[in-house]
């Protein structure tokens, strides 16, 4: 068992101890892995990680979307203090589109083709408002549109989703996760297929919306550099698991996390030397089928040691850092050595031996070391 | 179906089903149980269904030369003779007032009308001497296309060839007055006057139909008026309520009196349902429901068994025509009498009539004339001539080669073509007897093609020199044995195409025989006469007879069904409703 | 849209001149039975009884000039000339016919739709369920099992003349709507039933497979993400996006039926194209046959024109392309 224990302590959202499982033909497949995070109503949480991490499946079962005959969701997803994880399918839709609204990385994709963006717009209106007109809500989605940022809204509002650039596109899908006015949008991976541009313009849209509107956003993304932009916190998440979280300030100032290192180093920066190298991280997550026995990340973990192929780590607090936490089984000072090296633009190997640190794994060759 | 037929029969019965007919075993007689379709005598009133794979061939009595087509035509039409339902081979006044009167050595024949038959409405008068004459010649124009007049009615003085532009004034067809009726001929004929009999001799008003005659094909027939005791329902018009492919009814006609008519005419109204493709959904149909007869079907082999077992009384079996194989007496070496003989004592017919259901479908034939046909008897009856090569129907090997050696031919040097059904039946039986011929050391070209297309394209083209087709066979107009034997085996009837005489058999003695007994009008002799003929062809052994046909007819269990023996097939106008 | 439609219809005329003149070439090139014998009624041998005939049809003629005369005919007068075996006008006969084969594809499309889609829904819902398994296995039996047979089989066990269980009007029981619409509808309640079974299946099974790619898409988890009901989610948007493929073929489907459903209506003996051209075919009566064939041939042309522009109107996505 990891994770902080339950404590529904006035947060919006809070997940306690999340674990999902979906059967397949070939086995168990662990999606999410005793997750617990907490997002404050207003606040905006970023989750971090690659795709099959975990983070997606998470937020999906905040909304039920994960439910099926051959899922098993365990643990606890509360809003305002409401159970998620055993609530009727009539609660849940209450919740969906409602008090929760979802985007999705493909815009295009996510919207029914054969329907006229208002059309769409005003179903996802009316589900959850017995009483709006037709009229009303027509009225309602041109608003909606024009609120994020649609030109000509008037029109647009019957034009099908195939008229609209990739950008509109998703802000059409903003506008109809806004439209019952949610207290939680959910955006998973929302500039991904879009343009770099265009992604700004959308990140900015939604740090601009949080503000007007007050609502919580959580984003999902595997780029950092996202989530710099619009999120107050931040959890990474790998292989089902949250593997640190903190601060904006704490997670960019003082990662604690060998793969949160790997991160931030994947990403351009505008305070580093252009010509510096990007560098992903070297090697591929494990299957959800067959996830390695001690820490997840040991597979691909520069500094592993024997060691850390057996334990489990914990989801621990950083000593003296309020919030940070990090599921690490390297000592804390060994951490904070490396980093140092790592973020003054040294590579792992360059960090390990400017730091003296030395593995008693490091004598072997790669594909002994590989196992 | 696969007889050929003068009288074209169950033409479209047999393209999807064979044609089955049926006897109980190889003995006629053997029908405890069984409807005999005799006349008795029934009750008046109720509608009688006929159930009719195809359709009417055609309706206007000109035109018509089929089973079916004569089913409805004998009910509404007069011609100058018919046949009562019980005899085969002798024919009654009808139209006519009594037998004709021959005179002038046979070439002049004179028939007396009945005064007073009328026509049905919209015509309303009664039938005149000038009607018939108008009726034959009609036949010969190319808007009324007739089957049979140029085979019975040439030899009318001044008959043209069939196919006129323009209606003939035939000097050899008389009328001195309303109800007399004289006939020239060039020579005598005793076929001429058993040919009085066709639809063709039922009057057809000349001021009536000349309007539909002018055009060609004449639509007389969609517009025709009956003599008979029913007549086809019609609209104001004249026009007859006949839905091709579906129904026709016929509904009694008041202008018919019946003191001057043999039919009974029991009940009110014929319906014909048409297009009832499913042989044996249409036969359960039958045996289960009310009211209903077989039209142009002939119960499938399954149906005869089950029929035979549980509603023995609902099943008829009536003789029609015979099936024969073939040989081409041009071909080599089927020139060679030996060689032919040879090939009839190895068929095994047994196995050939095996092909068709066995003893169920018909008799075992043994020579030309079926049963029934003066001069059957003359001709050894059902057991044959009493040629070798024909004595067993399961073949004898040891003759075969008695008379292979007497010819002296290697037959492994010679491939024949054989030409046969690509379906059904029929096709079974031209593979079994593919392989007798193999067995006898022949090599073989089957070619297998639809039914119409043996016959129009192969056998009946001497062009195409066909060897052997094993699926033809002969329904004769009437029983006598210049209908049975003329057209299929005179040489002087062989024609570049449409040829009926299969085997080409062209033998001057034969054909002799048969110019002679034409001629002959007294019916012993001339049945003796016929027998001589058939006995001369068994003995050229030109073609394998192997069945003498029964049809197998079905009516409902509430219905008291008469067969026209002479039809094989059920009599509207005597059949009732119980 | 109009000039693309004049198009087609261009394009219609072309394709209707290629199958007419293959429907004569084929009859002349394949050997099939003489019709000016089977027109002189039996096999006499009279020659000019049959001369006069092939001259009376034209039949004398060398094939193109025939086909020439025909389409001269066809195109001028839209006649579509007269039956070699009945001399009856065959556009007469043919329209005389359209009641009956519409009255039994229109009517079995609906119960195919009526069951293949709900069948087809309920199966990619509950994929793998016993439901599923069930009817996907019954459609198996169903695509598998031939109309002929199936035909007999329902009436042997249906039909009230024959049956074992006599429920239903039996072969041979079609009665015009025009006549006794209370007949009608009785008499094609097992010709319905038999026609609609293996297309039903086809449709079920068609359905199925697209609803299930489709549920897995981004825009299904979008209408749930809404808040939609599960109906609303499978019906408005599942459905709705899945069913496009299976009006083509429903539009097709009728096109070709309309040409004659020549199986059930033999084996019901219901009086409508299809038996027509099987009897023309079986009697080599080329005027019959040749009208049916162009018959169906536009029909055919026709449901596809229909389902083109019905897609254009269903998928916007084609509309603007």
């Amino acid at each position: 068992m990891t994770g902080t224990p339950a404590d529904g302590d006035g947060a919006l959202l809070a997940i306690d101890d999340l674990w999902v499982r979906f059967d397949t033909a070939d086995g168990e497949v662990q999606a999410v892995r005793g997750v617990s995070l907490r997002v404050p109503a207003g606040g905006a949480l970023g989750i971090v990680g690659e795709s099959g991490s975990g983070k997606s499946v998470s937020m999906l079962s905040v909304l039920g979307l994960t439910r099926g005959r051959r899922t098993r969701i365990e643990g606890s997803i509360r809003f305002e203090g409401r159970e998620l994880t055993t609530a009727s399918e009539d609660d849940l839709r209450q919740v969906r589109g409602g008090e929760v609204g979802m985007i999705f990385q493909d815009p295009l994709s996510s919207l029914h083709p054969f329907y006229r963006v208002g059309r769409q717009l005003v179903e996802a209106l009316r589900t959850h408002r017995d009483d709006m007109g037709k009229a009303a809500a027509r009225e309602r989605a041109v608003e909606l549109l024009a609120l994020v940022g649609i030109p000509e809204p008037r029109r647009r509002v019957d034009a099908y989703p195939h008229e609209y650039s990739g950008g509109m596109r998703q802000r059409a899908m903003i506008a109809m996760a806004l439209a019952n006015e949610p207290q939680l949008l959910i955006a998973d991976e929302p500039t991904t297929a879009l343009d770099v541009t265009v992604q700004a313009q959308i990140l900015a849209l939604i740090a601009r919306l949080r503000e007007e509107l007050g609502m919580a956003v959580v984003l999902i993304t595997h780029d950092l550099g996202v989530v710099a932009e619009v999120a107050d916190d931040i959890a990474v998440m790998y292989a089902g698991e949250v593997v640190e979280r903190g601060s904006k300030d704490v997670i960019f100032g003082a990662p604690q996390h060998p793969y949160t290192w790997g991160l931030l180093r994947s990403i351009p920066r505008l305070d580093r030397p252009r010509d510096e190298e990007l560098v992903p991280i070297a090697g591929r997550p494990p299957s959800p089928i067959a996830l390695p026995k001690g820490c997840g990340f040991s597979p691909r973990c520069p500094y592993v040691r024997r060691a850390h192929r057996e334990t489990h780590p914990a989801l621990e607090p950083v000593p003296d850092r309020a919030g940070h936490e990090v599921r690490c089984l390297l000592a804390p000072e060994v951490r904070s050595a490396l980093w140092r090296e790592l973020a003054s633009g040294a590579g792992p190997e360059e960090a390990k031996a400017a730091t003296g640190y030395r593995s008693d794994l490091d004598d072997l060759t790669g594909a002994q070391a590989e196992r | 179906m696969a007889l050929l037929p003068r009288r074209t029969l169950g033409l479209a019965v047999a393209a999807v089903t064979a044609l089955a007919l049926a006897a109980c075993g190889s003995s006629s007689n053997d029908n405890g149980g069984v409807s005999s379709g005799a006349p008795v005598k029934g009750k008046k009133g109720g509608t009688l269904k006929v159930i009719a794979q195809g359709d009417f061939e055609h309706i206007d009595p000109g035109e018509v030369y089929y089973q079916f087509d004569y089913l409805m035509t004998y009910a509404t039409q007069r011609p100058l003779y018919a046949f009562k339902p019980d005899q085969f081979a002798l024919t009654t006044p009808d139209m006519a007032a009594s037998q004709p009167v021959l005179s002038d050595g046979g070439q002049t024949v004179t028939v007396k009308l009945k005064p007073n038959i009328k026509f049905s409405p919209p015509v309303n008068r009664a039938a005149t001497s000038k009607d018939v004459k108008y009726a034959i010649e009609r036949a010969f124009t190319a808007a009324v296309p007739n089957g049979y007049v140029g085979t019975y009615f040439s030899i009318i003085q001044g008959a043209p060839e069939p196919g006129q532009k323009t209606l003939p004034d035939i000097k050899g067809i008389q009328t001195p007055d309303d109800q007399t009726i004289v006939f020239k001929l060039s020579e005598p004929s005793g076929a001429f006057v058993e040919a009085l009999s066709l639809p063709v001799t039922a009057p057809v008003p000349v001021d009536y139909a000349k309007k539909y005659d002018a055009k060609a094909p004449s639509t007389y027939g969609n517009y025709q008026v009956s003599t008979g005791p029913y007549m086809w329902q019609a609209d104001k018009s004249g026009k007859i309520a006949y839905q091709v492919g579906k129904i026709g009814t016929l509904v009694r006609n008041p202008n018919w009196t019946p003191s001057t008519d043999f039919r009974p005419a029991y009940v009110d109204r014929v319906q014909f349902s048409m297009g009832n493709e499913d042989t044996i959904v249409a036969s359960r149909q039958i045996l289960n429901g009310k009211g209903m007869v077989t039209g142009d079907i002939s119960a499938d082999p399954p149906v005869i068994k089950q029929t035979l077992q549980r509603r023995k009384s609902q099943i008829n079996f009536a003789p029609l025509g015979m099936r024969y194989i073939s040989l081409n007496t041009t071909v080599k070496p089927l020139d060679d009498l030996n060689v032919r003989k040879a090939i009839l004592a190895a068929s095994d017919r047994n196995a050939l009539r095996l092909t068709r259901g066995g003893p169920v479908v018909g008799d075992m034939a043994t020579h030309f004339l079926p049963p029934g046909t003066p001069g059957f008897e003359e001709s050894g009856g059902v057991k044959g001539t009493g040629v070798d090569y024909l004595a067993n129907p399961n073949g004898n090997m040891a003759v075969a080669k008695k008379y292979l050696a007497a010819s002296g031919i290697d037959p492994s040097k010679f491939t024949l073509l054989v030409v046969g059904d690509d379906s059904g039946v029929g096709g079974k039986t031209a593979q079994v007897f593919q392989s007798q011929l193999t067995k006898l050391g022949f090599k073989v070209d089957l070619k297998q093609v639809p039914h119409d297309v043996m016959y129009s394209r192969y056998c009946n083209v001497p062009k195409a020199k066909v060897a052997v087709c094993p699926n033809v066979g002969t329904l004769p107009d009437f029983a006598d044995g210049q209908a049975a034997l003329d057209t299929y085996f005179n040489g002087a009837a062989i024609v570049p195409e449409n040829n009926n005489n299969w085997p080409q058999l062209n033998v001057p003695a034969i054909n002799k025989a048969i110019e002679a007994a034409k001629k002959i009008t007294d019916k012993p002799q001339r049945a003796k006469a016929w027998a001589q003929v058939n006995r001369m062809i068994v003995e050229q052994a030109a073609a394998v007879p192997w069945i003498w046909d029964k049809q197998a007819n079905l009516e409902s269990s509430d219905v008291q069904g008469v067969i026209d023996k002479w039809n094989a097939d059920w009599n509207v106008s005597f059949s009732s409703i119980k | 849209m109009a000039t693309y439609i004049a198009r087609r219809l261009l394009w219609a005329v072309f394709l209707l001149l290629v199958v007419s003149f293959l429907t004569f070439v084929i009859f002349y090139a394949l050997p099939s039975a003489d019709p000016a014998v089977l027109r002189a009624g039996g096999r006499s041998g009279n020659q000019a009884l049959l001369e006069s005939i092939r001259q009376t049809l034209g039949l004398d003629r060398p094939w193109y000039v025939q086909y020439g005369k025909y389409m001269d005919r066809l195109l001028l007068h839209f006649d579509f000339g007269y039956s070699y075996r009945n001399d009856a006008p065959v556009r007469q006969q043919i329209f005389d016919r359209l009641p009956a084969t519409a009255s039994l594809v229109v009517g079995a499309a609906i119960v195919w739709v009526a069951v293949g889609i709900p069948v087809g829904v309920i199966s990619a819902t509950r994929r793998r369920s016993w439901i599923d398994r069930m009817s996907m296995g019954a459609a198996l039996v169903a695509i598998s099992a031939p109309v002929y047979w199936l035909g007999l089989v329902s009436l042997y066990l249906f039909a009230d003349d024959i049956g074992r269980f006599p429920i239903f009007k039996g072969s041979a029981s079609y009665v015009p709507f025009s006549q006794d619409p209370a007949a009608w509808f009785g008499s094609l309640i097992l010709p319905w039933l038999v026609l609609a079974a293996t297309a039903a299946a086809f449709y079920a099974r068609l359905l199925r497979s697209n609803l299930s790619e489709v549920l897995g898409e981004d825009y299904i988890r979008t209408a749930r993400a809404k808040g939609l009901s599960e109906r609303a989610v499978v019906w408005r948007h599942g459905v709705r996006a899945a069913i496009t493929p299976v009006i083509t073929v429903l539009g097709l489907d009728i096109g070709i039926l309309l040409g004659g459903a020549i199986l059930t209506e033999t084996v019901f003996n219901i009086p409508g194209i299809g038996r027509l051209a099987y009897t023309a075919i079986r009697t080599a009566d080329l005027p019959v046959i040749q009208g049916t064939v162009l018959f169906g041939a536009v029909f055919i042309i026709i449901a596809n024109l229909v389902v083109d522009v019905l897609y254009a109107f269903l998928d916007p996505r084609v509309r603007f392309q």
